[in-house]
């Protein structure tokens, strides 16, 4: 039994990165334009469809350029469709991102259909590898490292770097920014870009695991939802720590109770915002408060 | 408080301009009373646009379509109508089946992909006394003791399934695990094939209840793994069953148990794709194989006409469903619920499937032989995945006593 528990914490474990790679980008998206992003699921799934048309041309690269393709969507709804509600009603934003997440959708359903495409794992990635007790398939590994490095490069890149600095200035203040003779509408379209095609990578890793279907985004955006909000809007670290621990709480009641495998996760966030609304690592924000 | 802009007389551009268009319709009057003599008759279709089943309402609603085309689009001189509201879960089928009924005023509803919505709706279809064609759910209970009047199915009830696939099933061992959506229709096959498979001394290793629309089954796969049945029975369906098997290919399980389930629909497996799909399963229908009449080779060609792929089950339950409504329309020239009924209570349609099938009486499930199938070995076509091992039940005189007895069965109509 104890064998048992603890490769389904391992599992839970690399469930819940996957969960913190569909999450980071609406983390993203949040944490510096303040925008909800109902739409984040769709671009979740366009990630997989843009792979999957262009896999059978493209081989492995289009691993790389799906979720580019996704960041460039991404950037021409910013301009096109989010700007003129920067500063306006927060409702707005909500509305717009939701009446968008429908309409991709449906584009999804009319160019693609509405039966499921097939989407297996590269052949060298096929197989497990077993420790002891653990098993982890070597897929799921491969989802972890580059959910890894994805991590390690974004923090770098906002900690680190000129362009992080300004993003997170921006977040906080924007107008004070503008006045400093920095383009900030030019930043928030990249920053939108990078969140979307963080999703859009998160799509293309979860297509060989999960149904490639065009209510795929469905199955991400709950989670991504769940896991923001437990770890605190916008907040990177926090986003990690709960992904993890939705993760490692799905897999244990899948052991124990597994008809609760999906309000478990819901059941965490709400104990989470009784006792910090903010969720775990949520930080206090003037602009929101 | 909003402003609103107006031209000094209190009345709005747009009110001007809805006047404006009223005027127009008014003139137009004539032309809109002979189209309200041959007022549609609409048809309520109630299936999933969105969930884990958004593919088998996809293809249902087209199955649907093609019984129109096949009317020529009318019936009784009056164009017919498919109104499609969504299925999306036991509370909105409510909401949905009670807008049909009083807003679109159908003279019929049909659908129902999940037993769960089913259950949800029949009262309110004997409620209405109108008829309600469920299409595709499969709890027992539904024809059973839950039956009503005023419903009638066209799919299969677990009972049956589930000792149509047992014989072939038994041969890989009796040691069996079970993962089943945790709703009526999963705990109800559950329970069906349990019963078969205890009472031929065979045991249940493990027993899993995983809600409706999980994504990942990889903690399930574990207890799988680690329990070694000679079988799985997988109560799953949609995406469900589709992300359930993507899984078992990840982890190497692919072909090295038995699986099977209480049904299965030909979506869930094209969307796995032919190195992840297997299994035996019961089917419904196929539209290739030995047992395809005239009229269903015209329907599969017809659809594929229509829509760019074969008809997977769904399609043709939602054929014969939209069918068997509009010929009972048809034939008692009429619309009332209650003439409807008694139509489908006697009547026989030939040509369906390799026998006369028809409605029974005393439970309005439709009496019709069903196909044990197996995924093939070696798939090379996008659509064609199944081989039909057999017809259940074998000898044509069993197939009324393979449904059960009025006395098993437990229904019995509120008149």
């Amino acid at each position: 039994m104890t064998e048992l528990i603890i490769s389904q914490v391992v599992n839970g474990l690399v469930l819940g990165f996957l969960y913190v790679l569909i999450a980071i980008g609406l983390s993203i998206i949040f944490g510096m334009l303040g925008i909800v992003n109902f739409a984040h699921g769709v671009y979740f799934a366009l990630g997989a469809y843009f792979a999957l048309t262009l896999r059978d041309s493209l081989g492995p690269w289009a691993i790389v350029l799906a979720p580019l393709c996704v960041g460039i969507v991404g950037m021409i709804i910013e301009m096109t469709l989010m700007r003129p509600l920067y500063g306006k009603e927060p409702l707005l934003g909500l509305f717009m991102t939701f009446g968008i997440a429908l309409f991709i959708e449906e584009l999804i359903r009319t160019i693609w259909g509405a039966t499921g495409h097939p989407f297996n794992p590269p052949a060298f990635l096929s197989g497990f590898v077993i420790w002891g007790p653990v098993l982890v398939t070597k897929y799921r590994l491969f989802v972890l490292v580059v959910t890894v490095s994805i991590l390690l490069a974004l923090w770098l890149f906002l900690r680190g770097t000129r362009y992080g600095r300004i993003i997170r200035a921006g977040s906080r203040d924007p107008e004070m920014v503008s006045m400093l003779g920095i383009n900030l509408k030019r930043v928030f379209t990249a920053v939108f870009g990078l969140g979307t095609a963080v999703a859009g990578i998160a799509g293309v890793l979860a297509a060989p695991l999960w149904s490639v279907v065009p209510s795929m985004s469905e199955a991400a955006i709950m989670p991504a939802f769940v896991v923001v909000t437990i770890g605190g809007l916008g907040s990177f670290a926090g986003a990690v720590i709960s992904g993890l621990l939705v993760g490692v709480s799905v897999a244990l009641s899948i052991q124990f109770w597994p008809a609760a495998s999906t309000a478990v996760m819901y059941a965490l966030m709400i104990v989470v915002l009784l006792i910090r609304p903010r969720g775990l690592l949520g930080e206090s924000w003037e602009r929101f408060e | 408080m909003k402003k609103s802009r107006n031209n000094g007389f209190g009345i709005s551009r747009r009110t001007l301009l809805a006047g404006a268009a009223f005027g127009v319709t008014q003139l137009s009057a004539p032309f809109v009373i002979t189209a309200r003599a041959a007022e549609a008759i609409k048809i309520g279709l109630l299936l999933p646009k969105s969930g884990p089943y958004a593919t088998q309402g996809e293809t249902g609603h087209n199955g649907a379509q093609i019984a129109v085309d096949d009317f020529g689009g009318h019936v009784l001189d009056r164009p017919i109508e498919i109104v499609w509201l969504d299925e999306a879960n036991p509370q909105t089928s409510q909401q949905n089946m009670r807008k049909l009924l009083e807003e679109e005023k159908v003279v019929a509803v049909q659908g129902g992909v999940s037993s769960g919505d089913v259950l949800a709706i029949m009262p309110v279809a004997e409620q209405a006394k109108t008829l309600l064609m469920a299409t595709g759910p499969n709890a027992t209970e539904i024809t059973g003791k839950n039956c009503n009047k005023y419903t009638f199915r066209v799919d299969l009830p677990n009972k049956v399934t589930v000792q149509s696939v047992y014989p072939i099933l038994k041969e890989r061992g009796k040691k069996w695990y079970f993962v089943v959506a945790s709703y009526a229709w999963g705990i109800d096959a559950y329970a069906q094939m349990k019963d078969v498979l205890v009472k031929d001394g065979g045991t249940v290793v493990g027993y899993d209840q995983a809600p409706l629309g999980t994504t990942d089954y990889s903690s399930y796969l574990l207890k799988v793994r680690q329990a070694k049945p000679d079988v799985v029975f997988v109560g799953l369906g949609g995406t469900d069953l589709t992300n359930f098997l993507k899984q078992m290919h990840e982890i190497g399980l692919t072909r090295q148990m038995g699986l099977s389930g209480p049904i299965v629909n030909d979506t869930d497996l094209w969307a796995a794709g032919p190195d992840v799909a297997f299994g035996i399963f019961p089917k419904l229908w196929n539209y290739t194989g030995p047992h395809i009449t005239k009229r269903s080779a015209d329907f599969a060609a017809a659809y594929q006409k229509k829509n760019g792929a074969p008809p997977e089950v769904e399609g043709w339950q939602d054929w014969f469903g939209a069918t068997a409504i509009l010929t009972a329309i048809k034939e008692t020239k009429s619309t009332d619920s209650t003439k409807l009924v008694a139509f489908l209570e006697q009547h026989k349609f030939d040509g369906y499937k390799d026998t006369p099938i028809g409605f029974r009486n005393f439970d309005h499930q439709l009496i019709q032989p069903l196909l044990v199938t197996r995924v093939k070995e070696k798939i090379t076509d996008k659509y064609d995945y199944f081989d039909i091992l057999s017809e259940y039940p074998k000898d044509p005189s069993q197939l009324e006593a393979a449904y059960g007895t009025q006395a098993e069965i437990g229904c019995t109509f509120k008149s």
